[in-house]
């Protein structure tokens, strides 16, 4: 009756309609039919390890081959940043110079006596000795014997002297004797270095009152000192049961570790070296 | 060459010791760096080369030091001659013995030095303090001083071969 072509255009056009209602019907509300999970449960698995990949690539791509520039606009900053903290150090620096100098600037007012600021160059090669090389010599004046001081207290002696250059012995060397007395009590000893850097009051008789944190000064009796110098404040007392002096350790206010700038008293009490030598 | 090359070494290690240890708190009790150069002088060279250096090198540190003066000169030139004595009898690049050569190098200083200022008159504390000082040092040195040996040792060695290319070059 029909032909197999009628059969065939009839069966494409009901399969068109239907195609057509269906989705009609389908695109006014959402439906799955649990196909998704099907489907997502074998295809997920694959598409995740793809994305990821492309991801990767991505990333190796955007960090180290598209962000060449950006890696040298970054080195260019971390050298900003590297200059920016050199110069603020360089500022900090000069800022401590500026505070220590101004302090070393007002002692040196409060000074009568005429002083010639130094710089500390270097320290004593040996642990068991205390000297310090300082930039100021024979050339700026300075002679051998003279006392060397810091806002703090008394530094040392001058012990050697070339052109340009001066050694100092520190008050905290074992060679080094200063003459001084208890501020409070007005009681005289003779501050001896100690290698740790401590100072060893010797000389000071028992019946004399004194106490810890008393405050220890030069006497000026040395001929070396001016009077009234901060030398250190006492720390410790021993009495022994014989003996008429006693102990007393002294802590120089003197932070011999830190020592960078110091004054030379150029017109103290002369003490003639020589005439000492040849006794 | 080799002149040049003891007076490089000599001058860095007595600045470095002068001015950049005494700011590192962790050396507060660091060793003589110049022990080590010593040591290395009586094992590896000829007496005749080393004594007149060292005697220049110990006037130079007596110079800058606040001790009595002699007291490095005499040092460095008895540990010479014992480093000279000790490689009579033991292989100079035996590696125990540079292990140990510069911590007795730097305690036989250590007992020059303090018998020295013992003649102050030392209480019971310096003691304690001194020998607390002594171990550091002494570790110090038995740790780093080997490497310092050996290093200086490498460098010589390549200098001197680098100066007789450079004369073999110029022969040619």
């Amino acid at each position: 009756m029909f032909s197999k072509k009628m059969v065939m255009i009839v069966g494409a056009v009901a399969l068109i309609v239907v195609n057509i209602i269906i989705l009609s019907v389908n695109s006014s509300r959402y439906s799955s039919y649990g196909s998704w999970r099907i489907a997502i449960f074998f295809i997920a698995p694959f598409q995740k390890t793809v994305t990821q990949s492309v991801q990767f690539l991505k990333n190796i791509w955007g960090h180290y081959f598209f962000l060449v520039s950006v890696a040298q606009e970054n080195d260019n900053l971390k050298k900003a940043i590297n200059q920016a903290i050199d110069k603020n150090n360089k500022y900090r620096e000069v800022e401590i110079s500026n505070f220590r100098l101004r302090n070393l600037l007002n002692f040196r007012e409060t000074m009568t006596n005429q002083v010639l600021v130094a710089e500390v160059i270097s320290q004593d090669p040996s642990p068991w000795f205390k000297t310090i090389i300082i930039d100021k010599g024979k050339s700026d004046g300075v002679e051998k014997g003279l006392p060397v001081v810091v806002p703090e207290g008394i530094a040392g002696q001058i012990i050697d002297i070339s052109y340009n250059y001066s050694k100092v012995l520190l008050i905290i060397d074992p060679n080094s004797a200063v003459d001084a007395l208890v501020q409070r009590t007005r009681d005289r000893g003779l501050i001896k270095g100690e290698s740790y850097g401590r100072c060893l009051s010797k000389y000071v008789l028992r019946k004399h009152d004194v106490k810890v944190g008393d405050t220890v000064v030069s006497s000026g009796l040395d001929g070396v000192f001016p009077k009234g110098l901060r030398v250190g404040y006492v720390t410790e007392i021993v009495k022994r049961n014989s003996g008429i002096f006693q102990e007393v350790t002294v802590m120089p206010y003197v932070d011999f570790g830190k020592l960078e700038e110091v004054l030379i008293v150029l017109d103290s009490p002369k003490h003639d070296f020589d005439f000492v030598s040849e006794q | 060459m080799t002149y040049c090359f003891y007076i490089c070494v000599c001058l860095c290690l007595v600045i470095f010791q002068t001015t950049i240890i005494p700011h590192i708190a962790l050396f507060n009790n660091f060793y003589d760096l110049l022990i080590p150069f010593i040591i290395y002088l009586g094992l590896f060279r000829p007496a005749r080369e080393g004594i007149l250096f060292i005697l220049v090198l110990g006037f130079i540190m007596d110079s800058l030091s606040g001790g009595p003066f002699g007291l490095y000169l005499t040092t460095y030139f008895w540990l010479f001659i014992v480093v000279k004595i000790v490689i009579k009898y033991l292989h100079a690049c035996n590696n125990i013995l540079l292990l140990f050569i510069v911590a007795a190098g730097v305690l036989m200083e250590n007992i020059i030095f303090i018998a020295s200022v013992s003649m102050f008159g030392p209480d019971s504390r310096f003691l304690a303090i001194t020998m607390r000082a002594v171990i550091f040092q002494i570790l110090w040195a038995g740790c780093t001083g080997f490497f310092f040996i050996t290093f200086f040792n490498h460098i010589h060695k390549k200098l001197e071969k680098f100066s007789i290319f450079r004369s073999g070059t110029k022969i040619t």
